[in-house]
């Protein structure tokens, strides 16, 4: 294996890999500073951060053998100058001193900050990049104690519209160039540039043009700096005042990994979670606006339709008794179920087995997919997250005219989740003659034309899995609480500091963003109760236990590995992904 | 400018320049100078122009254009005098052969004047510390040693349209040496 020595510690490392020096530190849970260098992207080394001393060991050339000094050490050459850590490859005997054990390098580092800040705002009180930003945290670490600088700061546009959803502010830009790499290699838009030059030089866009990439928050995201902001999300919230709970994307059939930042129990930002298998360090703009309907327009409290069009809340002990009502009154054969692949595998399971226990035939569900809307990267045509955990669990496929067939053949239609009218698979008037039952997150169409609205959580406050287009099986979190949760007693909730800190009489605590929802296994206990039925599950672990006992394609698959292997593969055939 | 295009025989020039670079990118500089030479000018538009013409995405050529102050993004004078201001002409008085030019010309440095005929830029070095106080004339001849009288001179000649001629400037270091090696 051949070797290379950090700080006087001795690694081995493997050749095929091709690594550079930075990332195989960084790789060992070492650190060295940069801004610049991104592993997903091309190395431009340009903030020269990274820097430190290298030497290889002299060899005899004839022997071949390694020269040694007089204390019977490897004689070192070091090169003339420090090298970026991140544009040096690895050498077999290769010594690297970084700034934990070179004073010489750990001075540079500092001189580097020291030329990065001269012109760089430090208006870090203002700034959203605050408390999750490289430069900030690095200067803390590494940079000298004060600026030298006492001549007036190069002044730059503060505030420029970059495009619909991107915001620049160029006196923080440190020109690492991040940002313009991500539309040339990644989102291959190439809508960015750095202009001008000198200390006067920022990112911006080509003449006539705005940066409407669909993935454009990503360049937010990657800057090291407080320059690119998110328009939507610029000045909400700082960013240690919010929790970080993992969760999925929902928005698209990719799936792709999460984080929900919440604050007070609303959802404010969503970011991208790494995960190499699915969408590495990005995620599409789309992706991150859903915390919208995390927050707005959800069902709060049970409706229950009146006379004519007029919909009120009702209790829920008056929506059970209605509901059961109903399910007595009405043969099993002339109740239709429909699942949704927007719900979660769990989800549409216990829908499908409850009222499969009075009696109904299985569940019906239809896919939805827009042809033509993906992009081969990270937008795919499918609409929804759960369209595979939906024939994983058997469910019926069928498509959009046969279920507007059933429904009009159905005296009860129970409906899980999905906005079958504003997705023009239903008009509302098939909804008029059967009594119409909508398990739902958020108001829709669907849910103006039912009868009876059962308010469900939706994935920022549920644990559930889901199961991409690819066949993945990946799972949220609970992140927002719901009238019925309480963060301090469910142990899989994160705890922010004004979570931990705060009491009902502090003015940053509202009971407001709590939606009065519950989990539909819930509910189903609930109802289960009134009927008489022996069905009951404490949590959705439960579930998907349950799940996997009985499912061959799920039998080695549990919560606790799909946390450490972030999702499993299951053995889904491509070709039936597509359908 | 109501329609901005190439000619058949500007697109075959740049058919040209693209083939001898490695990649339609390279080639960028050149035909931004082919478009400048044309127009007076590198304004967005041209930009896009060049960039269509290349087939590069526009922002490279907005970034190129942006970062070398030879490329003009606004329109000038017919004759762009570039005073250096750098160190050297700086102590030769070239603050004074500046002021000297604004006050000809009644404009300030950076401005054109009415007729369109003169733009004064303070430029830096200009790599010509020799023959200090120097300007330069849009890009390209310098005229140096300069004096009140020769910038006089200067503007007059411009006005009737007769262009400095390039000026083979000795360099006393070198000759001595090569005198000595001759001996």
């Amino acid at each position: 294996m051949p070797e290379v020595f950090i700080d006087g510690k001795r690694y081995e490392y493997d050749e095929e890999k091709d690594e550079m020096l930075l990332q195989f530190i960084l790789d060992q849970g070492l650190e060295v500073p940069f801004f610049c260098y991104h592993p997903s992207m091309s190395i431009p080394a340009n903030c020269r951060q990274c820097m430190v001393k290298v030497g290889t060991p002299v060899k005899d050339r004839e022997t071949g053998e390694f020269e040694l000094d007089e204390d019977g050490e490897r004689k070192i050459r070091w090169f003339p100058k420090f090298q970026t850590s991140c544009s040096t490859r690895l050498q077999d005997g290769m010594v690297v001193l970084t700034q934990e054990s070179s004073e010489e390098v750990a001075r540079a580092q500092k001189d580097n900050l020291e030329f990065i800040l001269i012109n760089h705002p430090l208006d870090c009180p203002i700034c959203d990049q605050a408390g999750e930003c490289p430069l900030q945290i690095q200067t803390y670490k590494y940079g000298p104690e004060g600026s030298r600088f006492e001549v007036k700061k190069v002044h730059k546009p503060k505030h420029v519209d970059l495009g619909p959803r991107v915001t620049l502010d160029a006196e923080r830009c440190i020109n690492c160039t991040r940002c313009v790499r991500f539309t040339e290699e990644i989102s291959e838009t190439h809508q960015l540039t750095i202009v001008d030059r000198g200390d006067s030089n920022y990112p911006t866009t080509g003449p006539g043009e705005t940066f409407d990439d669909p993935y454009s928050l990503n360049t937010v995201d990657i800057c090291p700096v407080g320059a690119l902001t998110s328009t939507d999300f610029r000045f909400k919230a700082r960013v240690w005042e919010m929790n970080q709970t993992p969760s999925i994307d929902i928005t698209n059939g990719k799936g792709c990994n999460i984080d929900l930042w919440t604050r007070d129990n609303e959802v404010l930002r969503i970011t991208p979670r790494q995960n190499k298998e699915v969408n590495d360090y990005w995620m599409p703009d789309e992706g991150r606006k859903a915390y919208e309907r995390f927050n707005e327009n959800r069902v709060d409290r049970p409706y229950i339709k009146l006379d004519g069009d007029n919909q009120s809340n009702t209790s829920w002990n008056n929506a059970i008794e209605t509901f059961a009502e109903v399910l007595e009154s009405n043969n099993p054969g002339d109740i239709t179920i429909i699942g949704s692949p927007h719900a979660s595998v769990e989800e549409n399971y216990v829908f499908n087995k409850f009222f499969n226990l009075l009696g109904t035939s299985n569940a019906k569900f239809t896919p939805h997919v827009i042809p033509g809307s993906g992009d081969g990267f990270l937008i795919t045509d499918d609409q929804a997250p759960n369209t595979n955990g939906c024939r994983v669990i058997k469910l019926d496929e069928t498509d959009e005219q046969s279920i507007k067939a059933t429904v009009s053949a159905a005296k009860v239609v129970i409906i899980l989740s999905d906005d079958l009218i504003g997705r023009d698979i239903l008009s509302s008037s098939d909804l008029n003659d059967p009594y119409t039952i909508s398990f739902a997150t958020n108001n829709t169409e669907t849910t103006k034309a039912s009868d009876l609205v059962i308010p469900i959580t939706c994935i920022a406050e549920h644990a559930a899995s889901y199961v991409n287009v690819d066949g993945r099986i990946q799972r949220s979190y609970p992140a927002k609480e719901t009238k019925y949760t309480n963060r301090r007693l469910n142990l899989e909730m994160s705890e922010g500091r004004l979570d931990r800190f705060g009491t009902n009489f502090d003015n940053w605590v509202s009971e407001e963003n709590k939606v009065d929802c519950l989990p539909i296994w819930d509910f189903l206990n609930k109802l289960g109760d009134r009927l008489g039925l022996d069905f009951k599950y404490d949590h959705s672990r439960e579930i998907f236990a349950e799940l996997s006992n009985s499912l061959d394609i799920l039998s080695d698959v549990s919560y606790e590995r799909m946390d450490e292997e972030k999702g499993v593969q299951l053995p889904i055939k491509q070709e039936e992904v597509k359908a | 400018m109501a329609d901005l295009s190439f000619t058949q025989e500007e697109l075959d020039e740049i058919e040209r320049l693209k083939d001898k670079f490695p990649t339609a990118k390279a080639a960028t500089l050149r035909v931004l100078w082919l478009a400048q030479n044309k127009y007076g000018h590198v304004k967005e538009e041209i930009q896009s122009l060049v960039a269509e013409a290349l087939d590069v995405p526009k922002s490279h050529v907005h970034g190129v254009a942006r970062f070398y102050t030879q490329y003009y993004k606004e329109e000038k004078g017919k004759f762009v005098l570039d005073v250096c201001t750098c160190l050297s002409c700086q102590l030769c008085g070239g603050y004074d052969i500046l002021d000297h030019l604004e006050e000809e010309l009644g404009i300030e440095a950076g401005e054109t004047t009415e007729d369109g005929m003169f733009t004064i830029q303070e430029v830096e070095c200009l790599g010509a510390c020799g023959y200090a106080p120097m300007l330069q004339v849009t890009n390209g001849v310098y005229v140096n040693n300069l004096t009140k009288e020769k910038v006089d001179t200067l503007l007059e000649n411009l006005k009737n349209g007769n262009m400095p001629e390039f000026e083979s400037m000795a360099m006393p270091e070198l000759e001595k040496r090569n005198q000595a090696a001759s001996k």
